[in-house]
């Protein structure tokens, strides 16, 4: 028995999406293979040359990951032990673990109504021992980089983006990933610009950075006898690199996709007082990784949505400074009101490029019902 | 002829089945921590009669965290051979630890009796390498770690298969780190690695260790690498893991003729030590020649692609100044660098080719 009332729809389809472009990503991974090619070289460089094209940055170096380019960005610029290195409390852990494990101390300040890092609350953060600002572009909206960069410039100190949701959002006409010394990007399978696995960049316009980085993502190999600084093993693999080239060509029609998409959430839920949508600023460009609204009655709202068969995700319930690993960090319920009050509202709603004018009309349809009971 | 080092054109000359592979699981979606990474995990342990697998993004990041999991970290000292590729010592350095070096032996895996006069009060972890596929003495690797109450992490990134009388590298130590760079013996299409332990209680920990500490999609017990094997990666694991006996035979079988007619060159090329009862899977084949960098020449102009594994030791390069260590410190790692050479020994070489190798060596020297 079929009934019309059970449309579905999930928060994301990573198999539409792979089912529409199987054949060129195929040719792609075919390509590499035949090559024998794997690790590094023309794929991965070409990767990198269009990625730094579409940040507006000198250089843009492929890693294993989104956490690894933040790492090796903070060591490329000399942060580790007894060093401070401000970010947000309601980003995905991976800031926070990323200035642990460079060996720094993460320090977090309160984020704003727009749910991005409050640039007056990381000036009183700022201690003799603060050697850097990791503002995180989260949701896809970009930080207050202005702002954000004068701080930097008043105090001295290195600005890592974490621009692993952000890919093309761009902040007063400027993209993010080009404000800071260094910008990092996850290409992470749920990511706008999403590798089949684990995948991150940093961009850069020092050239001193890149070729730290560059250095580091290779275990410190100058060439391949030598070996300048212990290091890791994070390269983007050619493979991944390949298929990210075929999506590239993809990528401004799924962002402009989503743009839209957050944009008629917007107006069809502006007069439903109970929901906050996320806000705009004229002089932004948000690509909306995630569409994140504030609900009253949040978790009766998400079991609602699932019961209407619309899947919604909560990024993220536990703000980082309140996890277990956080607790000899010094922090206590209440340090960062802003962030513990967003924690138990926000619901990230399916914004994802495939969604059909019907699945938005039926999200949406499904949060009225709720609130008009 | 050409004799070529690598072999990955040959391997994947027939790309059907691995492209039906990826066209079937390519739409699944199911990129990070997949249904395929888990079968591939649990085949890698059953090839190592280990309980547990774990795959990671790298050979090096399964050292990084297996020495992570064994609690080694800043202010430890951990053991190992200058005689490696660096990833060895990298690993020790990116745990937080302090790499201290040891000489090696005739066979260019640690030499286990020089072991104990490098151990001071910081020491914490010895970790061996089964260099070339060879396999360190692990017997007494282990009766010296537990005499002085130290932790063994495994370096087995080129010797899966290996053995000592029938027991597998990775059985000894706390766990294992394995590579499946492409070109290793069991390789997949980028990086990847993987860890094998005997010990729930560190398959427990490792598990957080490479996936950002997670507890669950929202709880973070501790801050973390992401460090996991490619699910499409394991795709292309789970077709190649039933090869390995070829590729294991097959390369043994190479390895015996050169030892046998290579050998008769004595003393222009000296086969190194063959230990009884070791199961040495020749990931790389290094044998020890006269005017080294002469005959390197020679047969690379013949159109045999030899190489050297690898020039400079540890303790000698530029990011070792630090360690305080100087020429002279190792004298057998040191002199085998001069005199190595490393010869193509891959399971798709066919007979006439391993002649020819043999050929153009027996030329360079008149014979």
């Amino acid at each position: 028995m079929t009934t019309a009332s059970t449309l579905q729809v999930p928060y994301i389809d990573l198999a539409l999406q792979h089912r529409a472009i199987k054949a060129e990503l195929l040719e792609a991974a075919a390509s590499v293979i035949d090559s024998g090619q794997f690790i590094l070289g023309p794929e991965v460089e070409l990767f990198e040359r269009e990625m730094a094209t579409l940040c507006g940055v000198k250089h843009a170096i492929g890693v294993n990951s989104g956490t690894d380019a933040l790492i090796l960005s903070l060591k490329a610029l000399g942060i580790g032990e007894g060093d401070e290195v401000i970010t947000a409390p309601n980003s995905f852990v991976a800031s926070a673990s990323a200035i642990a494990l460079a060996g720094a101390t993460p320090v977090f300040a309160d984020v704003g109504a727009d749910y991005q890092i409050d640039p007056a609350a990381v000036e009183l953060a700022i201690t003799s021992r603060t050697r850097a600002i990791l503002p995180v572009h989260l949701t896809g909206k970009p930080a207050n980089m202005t702002a954000i960069m004068e701080l930097a410039a008043k105090h001295h100190l290195a600005v890592v983006e974490d621009a692993a949701q952000a890919i093309a959002a761009e902040h007063r006409g400027r993209r993010v990933g080009s404000w800071g010394d260094a910008g990092c990007f996850s290409l992470h399978p749920l990511k706008t610009l999403n590798a089949c696995g684990d995948g991150g960049v940093v961009t850069t316009n020092r050239d001193d950075v890149a070729e730290k980085v560059r250095l580091l993502r290779n275990l410190g190999l100058r060439t391949r006898e030598k070996c300048e600084v212990w290091s890791s093993n994070s390269r983007l693999d050619s493979m991944q690199a390949a298929m990210l080239r075929v999506k590239l060509r993809y990528l401004t029609q799924w962002t402009e996709k989503r743009i839209a998409n957050a944009a008629y959430y917007r107006r069809a839920l502006a007069d439903v007082k109970e929901v906050i949508c996320p806000s705009h600023e004229a002089h932004d460009k948000a690509v909306y990784h995630t569409f994140v609204i504030q609900a009253q009655r949040r978790d009766e709202l998400k079991n609602h949505l699932a019961a209407c068969g619309v899947q919604t995700a909560i990024h993220y319930p536990i703000p980082i400074h309140l996890q277990p690993v956080a607790q000899d960090l010094g922090y206590k319920p209440g340090s960062f009101p802003q962030a513990e009050s967003q924690a138990s509202h926000i619901l990230s709603l399916p914004v994802f490029p495939e969604l059909t004018q019907q699945q938005l009309d039926h999200v949406i349809k499904s949060i009225r019902q709720f609130y008009q009971g | 002829m050409r004799v070529p080092f690598s072999y990955l054109d040959r391997q994947f000359a027939n790309l059907e089945d691995y492209l039906a592979d990826l066209r079937a699981y390519v739409p699944t979606g199911d990129f990070t921590l997949g249904k395929p990474l888990v079968e591939f995990e649990k085949r890698f342990a059953d090839l190592c009669g280990a309980p547990y697998a774990i795959g990671v993004g790298s050979g090096t990041d399964a050292l990084i965290l297996s020495l992570k999991a064994a609690g080694v970290g800043y202010g430890d000292e951990v053991i190992t051979t200058t005689n490696t590729f660096i990833a060895t010592v990298g690993a020790i350095a990116m745990a937080g630890a302090t790499p201290v070096f040891v000489d090696s032996e005739d066979g260019f895996v640690i030499d286990a009796t020089k072991i104990e006069a490098a151990i001071t009060p910081r020491t914490r972890a010895i970790m061996p390498v089964h260099y070339t596929g060879n396999v360190a003495d692990m017997p007494a690797i282990m009766t010296i770690a537990k005499k002085h109450n130290l932790v063994v992490i495994e370096d087995a990134c080129q010797a899966i298969g290996g053995q000592i009388d029938g027991r597998p590298v990775g059985s000894w130590g706390l766990t294992a780190g394995f590579s499946l760079h492409p070109l290793k013996n069991l390789n997949v299409w980028g990086d990847g690695g993987v860890i094998i332990t005997h010990d729930e209680k560190t398959f427990e920990h490792l598990k957080l260790l490479r996936n950002h500490g997670l507890i669950n999609r929202d709880e973070v017990a501790i801050f973390a690498h992401n460090s996991r094997l490619d699910t499409l990666q394991a795709v292309i694991g789970n077709r190649l893991i039933d090869q390995t006996g070829f590729i294991t035979r097959r390369r043994i079988e190479i390895a015996q003729r050169y030892d046998r007619e290579l050998g008769q060159l004595a003393p222009h090329v000296t086969i190194p030590v063959r230990r009884p009862g070791v199961k040495h899977v020749f990931h790389l084949y290094i044998v020890r020649v006269e005017r080294r960098d002469e005959l390197l020449a020679h047969l690379t102009k013949a159109g045999v692609e030899a190489k050297i594994h690898y020039p400079i030791p540890m303790h000698l390069q530029p990011a070792a100044k630090h360690l305080g260590y100087k020429h002279g410190d190792f004298p057998q790692a040191e002199a085998d660098c001069r005199r190595i050479i490393t010869l193509p020994a891959h399971q798709h070489l066919t007979d006439e080719e391993v002649g020819y190798v043999i050929e153009q060596v027996k030329a360079f020297y008149g014979r």
